[in-house]
């Protein structure tokens, strides 16, 4: 057996990748995932092989070693293809003339797999420095993601990298794992609600015991970008000297929070003028220093959560509406779990009282149902009520990634792992199944 | 959770006409007001605010809170929703109310001091020749119902130019509370359409 290194747990987002080791606090690094190649930015979906050479192996020569050549990469490579940065070198040299920049995940999914290749190398490589051989790889995955999508990502890190085992979490489960740090759990279960805000989209995913209920998943198309775009306008309404997005979104992360009704906030924020309203300062690129005041958009921005209808015209379903859906539309043993353990995971849920409002909501709207029904059936059945829980923790930001590392570390973790032996001997299908990693029977 | 219903919904009204009620307001006391005589119209009028009250943190479950301090509390909330649904009569006056409260504070321009914003703002709330519900030119004639006769027509009317300029005359002075120059918190609504309307 391989000396016992620690796992890597890398968990690559739409927008953010997490880099680290398992049984660490909080990921070793955190990047865009963006790789800015030689040649023209793609552009719009999908991506492509920028300066129009056809997509062919992007990795180095010394990588594939006794792995022999993989199956979808034909052979011919040249040492351009070695040029590349990814994560923040990326946006730095695509700032600059001669690099695209491109973005290999879309939607949680990966869409281009030469690029994701080569961001993969360059994250093990260059930022872990570590010899895949002699770790164990903890990969994650959105929820739903097809089984050939996963195939792909084994032939890759078992062909390319030579990795010594691999497992593939999703996403959703590893957040849930990651809300045992919270006091207010009590039973370490793998059964709950997971809302998982990014930069992107919203997700509301029920897990039920480890597995998660692929029918009932519902997205919202409202998550941190929008809240951004938000803030900026309610600036440009103001009129205040720097509007640019990256001002919004300093404000929008150092200044936002929730609060438990509008006008009353409004209210509060004539009474206590000095309290509430806070001033931004902010370097121009011209060197020149510029105040920003803020002012309502600190409780308005996260609002959008909760009263769509303020920001988009399209969408109006407030967030606890949907949560409240998605748990109904799941099988009637799971409802209580799902109800009681509602965990928040992604930077778009981190406001201050988030968590708060959206327990008090749900609680209003399944009150207000089970009081109806009590109606119904003429008062001659009592309801003993149902539990609405919230749970916000200290890891919510790195949720997922977390999540991975508290079982990364677990001693049995290896046994969940699909080794290189037992891929050189069955071959890509192995990884469609995974055993249940945290569920029922280990620790 | 939709936008803001009026809390006068579920209280006894005096007068429903044209489908929105007449309610008790009371009037500004201070030298505007003094100054054009027309702030009296039909509306009953509830006692002054005593002197521990102001007219910026009134609860809205003073006995002198009237449906001009909730228009201009909710207004800020509200200019955010496009869809509203109707209640009530008195959600009516909460609509009109808000709509005027934008026009009017689309006529303070920024770095506008406070006498030149009184002359203009007056000036639309003393302007006689507005639309009443019923006029063709009401822009929302399919939510509010035209008044039975001519009678109806004129306290109606009458009761809109005292509820224009009381709204006018609260909204100066939280515009300019704190001294001669406009709040940018507040003009930030300008470009605002509640329900998507305009009056």
């Amino acid at each position: 057996m391989a000396p016992q290194t620690p796992a890597v747990v890398m968990d690559n987002g739409t927008g953010y990748t997490k880099l680290g080791f398992a049984g660490n606090d909080s990921p070793s690094f955190v990047f865009p995932t963006a790789i800015a190649t030689k040649g023209p930015s793609a552009g719009g979906a999908g991506g492509g092989s920028g300066s129009g050479r056809p997509a062919v192996a992007n990795k180095p020569s010394f990588l594939t070693g006794g792995a022999g050549p993989t199956g979808h990469l034909s052979a011919k490579r040249g040492t351009e293809d070695l040029d590349f940065f990814i994560g923040d070198e990326a946006l730095n040299a695509a700032a600059g003339p001669g690099y695209g920049l491109h973005y290999p995940i879309r939607h949680g999914q990966i869409e281009n797999w030469d690029q994701m290749e080569r961001f993969w190398s360059n994250s093990i490589f260059k930022y872990l420095r570590v010899e895949p051989e002699d770790h164990y790889f903890l990969l994650t995955e959105p929820p739903l993601n097809p089984p050939e999508n996963r195939e792909n990502t084994a032939e890759i890190m078992f062909e390319s990298f030579n990795c010594a085992g691999l497992y593939i979490a999703v996403q959703a489960v590893l957040a849930l794992a990651a809300s045992w740090t919270s006091s207010k759990v009590q039973d370490r279960s793998l059964t709950g609600t997971v809302i998982d805000s990014g930069e992107g989209v919203t997700h509301v995913i029920p897990v039920a015991e480890g597995y998660v209920i692929g029918s009932s998943i519902k997205s919202i198309p409202i998550a941190g970008r929008d809240i951004t775009y938000f803030v900026q306008s309610l600036l440009r309404d103001r009129g205040e000297p720097d509007s640019s997005l990256k001002t919004a979104e300093r404000i929008k992360e150092e200044f936002c929070y929730v609060c438990p009704d509008i006008v009353k906030e409004f209210a509060r924020f004539d009474r206590e003028p000095d309290d509430r309203f806070k001033k931004y300062q902010m370097q121009q690129p011209g060197g020149r220093s510029v105040t920003v005041d803020v002012g309502y958009e600190r409780f308005l921005a996260p609002e959008i959560f909760f009263n769509p209808e303020i920001y988009s015209s399209d969408f109006l379903t407030p967030l606890p509406n949907i949560v409240d859906t998605v748990i109904q539309t799941s099988p009637i043993d799971v409802r209580r779990g799902l109800y009681k353990n509602i965990v928040l995971s992604g930077g778009s849920t981190l406001y201050k009282d988030f968590g708060r409002r959206l327990q008090r909501d749900i609680r209003h709207l399944v009150d207000a149902r089970i009081k109806a029904s009590e109606t119904r059936a003429g008062n001659a059945a009592k309801s003993g009520g149902l539990d609405v829980q919230v749970i916000s923790h200290k890891r919510q930001r790195h949720g997922p990634w977390f999540g991975g590392s508290l079982l990364g570390q677990t001693p049995e973790f290896r046994s969940y792992c699909h080794t290189k032996a037992e891929y050189d001997e069955i071959g890509p299908s192995i990884v469609r199944r995974f055993a249940l990693l945290g569920g029922p029977g280990s620790t | 959770m939709p936008a803001y219903h009026s809390v006068f919904l579920d209280r006894p009204n005096p007068q429903v006409i044209g489908a929105i009620t007449l309610p008790h307001s009371r009037t500004t006391s201070n030298a505007l007001a003094a100054s054009c005589p027309r702030t009296r119209g039909p509306a009953p009028t509830l006692p002054p605010l005593p002197p521990d009250v102001a007219e910026l943190t009134i609860d809205d479950s003073h006995e002198s809170y009237d449906p001009l301090d909730e228009i201009l509390a909710l207004f800020r909330a509200n200019t955010f929703f496009r869809n509203f649904e109707i209640k009530g009569p008195a959600d009516r006056v909460l609509i009109y109310g808000i709509l005027f409260v934008s026009e009017a504070l689309g006529k303070i321009k920024p770095g506008m001091g406070r006498r030149d914003a009184e002359k203009a703002v007056m000036n639309t709330a003393l302007d006689t020749n507005f639309a009443i519900p019923g006029d063709a030119s009401f822009p929302l004639n399919q939510a509010f119902e035209p008044p039975r006769d001519r009678n109806e027509a004129e306290v109606l009317r009458q009761y809109i130019q005292q509820m224009r300029q009381e709204l006018a005359m609260r909204l100066l002075n939280r515009v300019y509370a704190d001294g001669n120059t406009p709040s940018k918190w507040w003009l930030s609504f300008t470009k605002r359409k509640f329900m998507g309307k305009t009056l």
